[in-house]
C-alpha cells in the first residue's frame, strides 16, 4: 500500500484583482452578428448584461455585436476600437477561470497537453458559469465532464480529474485531529467489539477504472507517464494537518473503511474482512486483518473512536 | 493627516499570496501587515483558513475583496456579507475593502473587476449599496478605483468625480490605487495628477502599488514585475497628501520569493520618506 504525500499542492485558487494574461492579446477582435440594440437609451441592468454577454461569449466565437453597436455603448480609445476594449474583458474572463481549473487540474493538464486541455476547458466554462462569489468549487464538474468531451481516453481523464478534485475537496475540507495507534491503547479490550469509528472528515475513497493515482505519482516525481491500460484501483484521498494524502487501498481496506464509515461497530467491520480473506489460511486472516486494522489507523483515517 | 475613520497606518504591507506562506511561517519577517483577497477564505473549512489563523495571530491582516460586485443591478448578495463578516472577525482584519466596479449580473459572476458607466443613474444605485453594506459590516467600507480598459458613451462625469462625490455621499472609505490611476489615465488619456487632485484625501486609507504591462496600444493592470518609476512618482504625490496612510504592494503573477517581493515593497521608503 503506498501513502504517497501531495504536499505540493496547495490547492489554494489566487484570487486577485490583477487582470490575468493568459491568452495572447488578438486585437483583431472578431465581428458578430447585427446588433440586438440599435435604438434608445440603455438603464444599467441593459448595459451590463449586455456587457456581460459580450464578456462571456467563448474566445474563438465571434462577439455578439458589431462594431458599430460596440461604439454606442464603449466609445473607442485613440488606439482601440470599441469592440478591442472590450475584448480585454472577454480574454481576462476566460484567462482567469483557466488559470483556475489548471489550478485544480495540473496533471490532467499533463495528459491532455496544454492546447487540448485549454479548449476543454472553454467548452467547460461556457457550459458551467460561475455563479459563487469563490472559485474554490468552480472545477468540481471536471471529472463528469471529461466524461461527455470528445477525448481521446475519456475514461481516464474522467478518472484523473477525480483523483485532483478529491485532493481539491481534501484541502477544504474541515481540519480535524486523527487518532493513531497510541490511543488505541486508551480502549479497554473487552471494549473492542463494540467501538465505532468516525472516518476523518477529509477522506474520500475514488475507485477508479484506470490507475489514475499511479500516472499522478509518476507526473510528480518527474517520471515518463503514458496513459495506462484500464486496471481498478480504489485511492483514499485525505488529509492530516496540512498534509494532503494518497494512499491506494487493497480490497481489505476499502471493505473495512466504507463498513466503519457507514457506523458499523469494529466487530462487524472485522468480519466483513474475514469474509473477504475466507478462502486463505486461518494464521493469514488473523494476520491481514490486525495489518488492516493497524494500517488504517496509523495512516490517519479515523479521526474517533466512540464506545 | 489622519483618515476620517481613525484607521491605523499599518506602515508597508505585502498582499499574501500561498506561494509566501511556508517562508513566512518559517522564518516570521518582519513585515508591518499582510492583505489577503478574501475570496481565497471563504467556501473553505480546510487548510486556507490553517494558514490564515497562523498568519493572523503574527500579523495585522486587511481584507481585500473582489467578489462584492458593489456597483452590480443583481440584489446584494447577503450569504457572501455574511461570509465577509465571519472572516473579518476570524481574522481580526483591521478594515475590509473590495472595487468600484460589478462583477457579474443575473446571478452569473465573471470574477473580473468590470466597468460601471459613471452616471447619476449609476452613483445613485452605488451610493445605496455602499450605505447598505456598510450597514451590514458595521464599519466603513474602503473602495478601490479600478484599472479599466473601456469607457463608457453614456459617461456624464469622470472616474474621479464619480468615485469622491460617491465616498462623500456614501459616506466611505477609499483604497486608493495609483498604479490603477496611472494604468487608466494610460487607457483613457488623462492627466494622472487631475485624478489626485479631486480625490478626497482625508478618505483614504490604503494605498496600492503594483507593477503592470505595456502593450502599445494599452496598459494592462497585470500585477507583474516591479512597481514603474511614474508609478512610485504617483505614489509620492498622493502620499504628501495623505501622510498616514499604509501602503501595499500587489504581486499575483510570476511572484518572485518572498524576500525579493518584500524588498520591492519596501522600496515605497524611498518615495514616502520617514512618513513610513
Amino acid at each position: 500500500m503506498n501513502r504517497e504525500a501531495t504536499s505540493d499542492a496547495l490547492g489554494l485558487h489566487e484570487r486577485a484583482s490583477a487582470t490575468p494574461e493568459r491568452a495572447r492579446p488578438s486585437l483583431q477582435a472578431a465581428l458578430g452578428s447585427a446588433p440586438a440594440w440599435t435604438e434608445g437609451k440603455l438603464g444599467l441592468r441593459a448595459q451590463q448584461s449586455w456587457f456581460s454577454d459580450i464578456v462571456s461569449t467563448p474566445q474563438g466565437e465571434p462577439a455578439p455585436v458589431d462594431e458599430q453597436s460596440a461604439a454606442r455603448l464603449v466609445t473607442p480609445s485613440a488606439t482601440l476600437s470599441s469592440l478591442e476594449r472590450i475584448d480585454i474583458y472577454r480574454r481576462g474572463y476566460h484567462a482567469r477561470l483557466i488559470e483556475c481549473l489548471l489550478d485544480d487540474y495540473p496533471v490532467l493538464e499533463h495528459a491532455l497537453g496544454t492546447e487540448a486541455f485549454e479548449a476543454l476547458s472553454r467548452r467547460y466554462i461556457a457550459r458551467y458559469p460561475s455563479h459563487a462569489p469563490s472559485l474554490n468549487y468552480f472545477g468540481r464538474h471536471m471529472a463528469d465532464f471529461c466524461r461527455t468531451e470528445p477525448l481521446p481516453e475519456p475514461g481516464f481523464a474522467a478518472d484523473l480529474a477525480a483523483l485532483e478534485w478529491a485532493i481539491v475537496l481534501a484541502i477544504h475540507a474541515p481540519t480535524a485531529r486523527t487518532i493513531g495507534l497510541e490511543d488505541l491503547g486508551q480502549v479497554p479490550t473487552a471494549r473492542w467489539p463494540g467501538a465505532r469509528f468516525r472516518v476523518n472528515p477529509s477522506l474520500r475513497i475514488l475507485h477508479s477504472a484506470y490507475p489514475a493515482n499511479a500516472y499522478l505519482q509518476a507526473y510528480r516525481q518527474g517520471r515518463p507517464t503514458r496513459v495506462p491500460a484500464a486496471q481498478p484501483t480504489s485511492v483514499a484521498v485525505y488529509r492530516t494537518g496540512l498534509s494532503i494524502w494518497r494512499l491506494e487501498l487493497e480490497p481489505t481496506l476499502v471493505t473495512l473503511i466504507e463498513s466503519l464509515a457507514k457506523g458499523a461497530t469494529l466487530e462487524a467491520g472485522l468480519a466483513e474482512v474475514q469474509a473477504l480473506l475466507q478462502h486463505e489460511p486461518e494464521h493469514e486472516i488473523a494476520r491481514k486483518v490486525t495489518h488492516c486494522f493497524q494500517h488504517s489507523v496509523s495512516s490517519g483515517l479515523f479521526s474517533e473512536i466512540s464506545l | 493627516m489622519a483618515n476620517r475613520f481613525q484607521l491605523p497606518n499599518l506602515g508597508i504591507g505585502l498582499g499574501l499570496r500561498t506561494s509566501h506562506y511556508s517562508s513566512i511561517l518559517e522564518r516570521k519577517p518582519a513585515v508591518d501587515w499582510f492583505e489577503i483577497i478574501s475570496e481565497n477564505y471563504l467556501r473553505t473549512e480546510g487548510r486556507p483558513l490553517d494558514f490564515l489563523d497562523r498568519i493572523a495571530d503574527l500579523y495585522p491582516v486587511v481584507m481585500h475583496g473582489v467578489s462584492l460586485s458593489i456597483g452590480s443591478t443583481d440584489p446584494l448578495d447577503r450569504q457572501y456579507l455574511s461570509e465577509l463578516k465571519a472572516l473579518r472577525d476570524r481574522s481580526q482584519a483591521r478594515w475590509v475593502s473590495d472595487h468600484l466596479c460589478w462583477t457579474g449580473v443575473a446571478g452569473k459572476n465573471t470574477h473580473d473587476l468590470l466597468p460601471l458607466p459613471y452616471t447619476e443613474e449609476a452613483l445613485a444605485h452605488v451610493v445605496d449599496r455602499v450605505r447598505a453594506v456598510q450597514d451590514f459590516l458595521g464599519a466603513p467600507l474602503a473602495l478601490e478605483n479600478p484599472s479599466s480598459y473601456a469607457q463608457f458613451a453614456a459617461d456624464t462625469m469622470p472616474e474621479w468625480e464619480f468615485l469622491a462625490r460617491l465616498a462623500e455621499r456614501a459616506d466611505c472609505a477609499l483604497l486608493l490605487d495609483v498604479n490603477n490611476v496611472y494604468v487608466s489615465s494610460k487607457n483613457h488619456g488623462f492627466d494622472p495628477l487631475t485624478y489626485l487632485n479631486a480625490i478626497p484625501f482625508e478618505r483614504v486609507v490604503q494605498f496600492h502599488v503594483a507593477g503592470h504591462t505595456d502593450h502599445g496600444t494599452h496598459i494592462i493592470d497585470s500585477h507583474i514585475g516591479p512597481v514603474s518609476d511614474p508609478v512610485w512618482q504617483l505614489l509620492a504625490v498622493a502620499h504628501r497628501r495623505s501622510p498616514g496612510v499604509p501602503v501595499l504592494l500587489e504581486w499575483d503573477a510570476e511572484i518572485p520569493s518572498f524576500e525579493e517581493t518584500h524588498r520591492e515593497a519596501l522600496r515605497a521608503r524611498e518615495f514616502i520618506g520617514a512618513a513610513a
